[in-house]
């Protein structure tokens, strides 16, 4: 496993970070880091704390115990809000937009948190950027909710990049997606690296795609790290096999 | 020592009462997701069947405490009827819309106590006392009508709570309460649980308003007072926990007798209230809410 | 929809207090102060209703407002202006208080302490020997040079206050706010602090109810504990149920309907309360979205394409 080199060069840094529920301990000693300009993917079965592990990284749950680290300062135990303004911001599973408001509002939405003191006109442009990022220029005035699934999912990932977060946690982004649409989305997180220079975090269950797009790969089991490295070191790794990918389904 | 005694008798008492009201306001939250604010006027009709019948039942010759039963039997029947009525007309269709079944309930709330205003007048309707004298508890005079009244209560409300515990009613409920999806997955007729759930709560209120009738001014607005207090005890314990309805309505209780003893009973009120707001930024939820 | 109301909006009120112009004092007068001071309470209620929280505590700032109004010009003899922005600044001073430290709870929670705070305060007043206890305080005036032309003075008011929060409904601010409403989370994801926000609504809404209470003081002249207990929220939710909560509109339709009939219904012996309470009950079953919302309707099963859009908005 690669040791982290300092916490400052890392955009997000957890030390040891762990969370209990009562008597149960969901997560356990998680150590993670993700680097400016990659997309680290996180996977695990049911059950594995991979939910738990994301909305300790937001914010969302204050953790137990450990530390949080994002663009070198010390987050740890701070609100979804003050985590989101250091440039992290995540989806949810489900529902992760605004059903009642248009795709253009929504979108908006994401763009005032990301740009409080800017005007209308610079927020409006940077909806529009948006929308032409995940291919919903043509939707702006729909209702959300009314939307196919496919572009729910794609509207989700406009609304938590509007604010151009340096890490953008996703959580199954790639769920009830066919394979077109996985293709599309799998090419947008490419740009958004390569062009914004963004880094993105994934929770996936979709293997083909964790592995054909992920630079780097966690792998969590019973809410502890498993094994971590680059894909092709995961497929190979044994104790990830025997635990996990032995009953992988290709999707 | 004396006055202590005394006052949490006091307490007991009043705290019976709050009790099985409060009882019924969490059961139909807990069963059905709405609040209820016009819980307060079922308790108000009963009350006033009671006031209405005992009288007249007296007249006719019936001792006393017969004239009590029936009229009390009648004032739960007639209010559980009328409960049934307003849940297959209203509440049935915003159940588990929680602001819109409180719109539609403090709706029911003006068109109720109003008609009843128009009905029976602004004026009290005393229920002649079933016993009279005082009786000596632990050295502490308490008014033999409360005592029975109090121990009346106490009874029903563990009665109840036993019921919830381990009839198949009672579980019913408790599973409707905590997930009602997966109730009806495991085979739990929800509609029909929800009405008997409605029922059972509103005929719990019912109780308690024909068990106030002999000691309390009996007038359409009753219900208005024991409503903020029932709601109280409810937030206080948790919306939907039938042992935080009894905390909260035990500890409400308390603060109106310890303090509306060494103050006056609107200070009690007041310190109430502030307590409430307090409370409800430490825990949100109540002591022992759910949801 | 929001749009079309503000555009309506200006050259509407213009009309109304001209023609209010028409009319002093008297019956007229006061019924015109009443549908406004209703229609003030009953947008008040929607403003907060934006971001999902029913605002039970509408009644205890109004009565804040009124009686600071009571204190503002009996005891210390202050200028009228002074005494509305005063009442307006004393509810929206306890309102960033009270607001910051209830909106934590959400639901049935939050409006189980407003409507704990409205009783609260009631009694507050009841025992405050200064305030009048139950007697409350006389002799609220407005000054010589408004008292007859009061009416309009009122609507005006109102009438600008519903406005501005229709603008902000319409603004960024209000997208806000309803997004609140919708999914508050994903609004705290992208870093808006959501609490804050909901702060920000309640205290805005707070400030306007303060100026209506400080406007009934002035017209009725008299106030009393018993004119702010928990009914009073209950009747504005009567007026915005009644007149429909998707559009600033409503609740000014909602009041103008049922205090008029309140005030047929006065003539008949004091059936007020059934009468609210049967409109209330019938809204929530039959006519969820008012009568705002059935008009819109009507208007879209016959009309043009381009009124439908609009009104499908509704």
């Amino acid at each position: 496993m690669p040791s982290t080199t300092s916490v400052v060069d890392q955009l997000l840094v957890a030390q040891h970070l762990s969370k209990r529920f009562g008597g149960l301990l969901a997560v356990a000693d998680m150590s993670m880091e993700v680097r400016k300009r990659e997309i680290v993917g996180l996977i695990g079965s049911n059950g594995a704390g991979k939910s738990t592990t994301f909305n300790l990284l937001s914010g969302f749950l204050p953790p137990s115990g450990g530390r949080l680290y994002i663009d070198g300062q010390d987050m740890t135990g701070r609100t979804p809000e003050a985590i989101s303004r250091r440039g992290l911001v995540r989806t949810f599973q489900h529902g992760s937009l605004m059903r009642s408001m248009t795709v253009e509002e929504n979108i908006l939405i994401g763009a005032i948190g990301g740009m409080p003191k800017a005007g209308r006109k610079a927020r409006d442009a940077r909806v529009r950027e948006m929308a032409e990022l995940v291919g919903l220029q043509k939707a702006l005035r729909e209702t959300a909710g009314n939307l196919p699934h496919g572009m729910q999912r794609l509207l989700s990932i406009a609304i938590a990049f509007a604010p151009r977060p340096r890490l953008l946690c996703l959580d199954e982004p790639l769920t009830g997606l066919n394979q077109a649409e996985v293709a599309i989305v799998l090419a947008m997180f490419g740009h958004i690296r390569d062009a914004y220079g963004s880094s993105i975090l994934l929770v996936e269950h979709n293997m083909k795609a964790v592995m054909q797009t992920c630079d780097r790969i966690y792998v969590l089991h019973h809410g502890k790290l498993l094994a971590t490295g680059t894909p092709a070191e995961i497929r190979e790794n044994q104790q990830v096999l025997s635990a996990y990918l032995g009953n992988t389904n290709a999707h | 020592m004396q006055n202590f005694l005394q006052l949490s008798f006091t307490a007991l008492q009043i705290g019976a009462v709050y009790i099985l009201f409060s009882l019924g306001l969490t059961l139909i939250f807990g069963v059905l997701r709405i609040v209820n604010f016009a819980h307060g006027q079922f308790f108000t009709l009963s009350a006033l069947c009671a006031s209405v019948a005992v009288p007249w039942l007296a007249a006719l010759g019936l001792p006393v405490w017969a004239a009590y039963v029936a009229a009390c039997v009648a004032g739960v029947a007639l209010t559980s009827l009328f409960g049934a009525v307003v849940y297959e007309l209203g509440f049935k269709r915003v159940e588990r819309d929680m602001i819109g079944s409180f719109i539609l309930s403090a709706g029911l709330v003006l068109m109720i106590e109003g008609a009843l205003l128009k009905l029976f007048g602004g004026g009290v309707r005393p229920v002649p006392p079933l016993f009279e004298g005082n009786v000596d508890v632990l050295g502490v005079s308490v008014a033999s009508q409360r005592l029975v009244l109090c121990a009346v209560a106490v009874g029903l409300t563990v009665a109840l709570t036993r019921a919830l515990g381990t009839t198949r009613f009672g579980k019913a409920l408790r599973a409707v309460s905590i997930d009602h999806e997966a109730a009806m997955l495991q085979g739990i007729p929800y509609r029909r649980i929800a009405f008997l759930g409605f029922m059972a709560a509103t005929a719990v209120g019912a109780v308690a308003g024909a068990l106030i009738a002999p000691v309390a001014a009996v007038t359409p607005t009753l219900g208005d007072s024991y409503l903020v207090k029932g709601f109280i005890a409810v937030v206080i314990g948790g919306m939907g926990s039938v042992p935080g309805a009894i905390l909260g309505s035990l500890f409400i209780a308390f603060i109106e007798s310890f303090v509306g003893f060494h103050f006056d009973p609107s200070v009690a009120n007041l310190a109430i209230f502030v307590l409430v707001m307090v409370f409800l930024l430490v825990r949100p939820k109540g002591l022992m809410g759910h949801d | 929809m929001t749009d079309r109301f503000i555009r309506n909006g200006l050259p509407g009120l213009l009309a109304v207090a001209a023609a209010s112009l028409l009319v002093t004092s008297g019956y007229a007068g006061n019924l015109i102060i009443w549908v406004a001071v209703a229609a003030a309470l009953a947008s008040s209620l929607r403003f907060v209703l934006l971001i999902g929280e029913l605002n039970f505590s509408v009644a205890a700032f109004f009565g804040l407002g009124a009686y600071t109004s009571g204190v503002t010009t009996t005891i210390w003899e202050l200028p009228f202006w002074l005494s509305l922005l005063a009442s307006g600044g004393v509810a929206l001073l306890v309102s960033m208080v009270f607001g910051f430290v209830t909106l934590r709870v959400k639901g049935p929670y939050f409006l189980l302490i407003g409507f704990a705070f409205t009783e609260a305060l009631r009694i507050l007043y009841t025992r405050s020997e200064w305030l009048g206890g139950n007697s409350g305080m006389v002799g609220i005036f407005p000054p010589e040079a408004l008292s007859d032309r009061f009416p309009t003075f009122v609507v005006l008011t109102v009438g600008a206050m519903i406005l501005v929060l229709a603008l902000i409904e319409r603004s960024h601010l209000g997208r806000i706010f309803t997004a609140i409403r919708d999914n508050d989370n994903v609004v705290r994801s992208v870093g808006i602090p959501v609490h804050l926000t909901k702060v920000l609504c309640f205290c805005i809404a707070s400030f306007m109810t303060g100026v209506a209470g400080a406007l009934q003081a002035f017209s009725n002249n008299v106030i009393s504990p018993l004119d702010f207990s928990f009914l009073l929220s209950t009747f504005a939710l009567a007026y915005l149920k009644v007149g429909g909560e998707g559009h600033p509109g409503g609740p000014i339709l909602g009041a103008v309907i049922l205090v008029l009939l309140a005030s047929v219904a006065q003539g008949f012996g004091g059936a007020e309360h059934i009468f609210y309470g049967a409109a209330i009950v019938i809204s929530v079953l039959f006519l969820p979205s008012g009568l705002m919302g059935l008009a819109a309707r009507l208007c879209r099963r016959g009309a043009r394409p381009g009124v439908a859009r609009a009104a499908g908005d509704l």
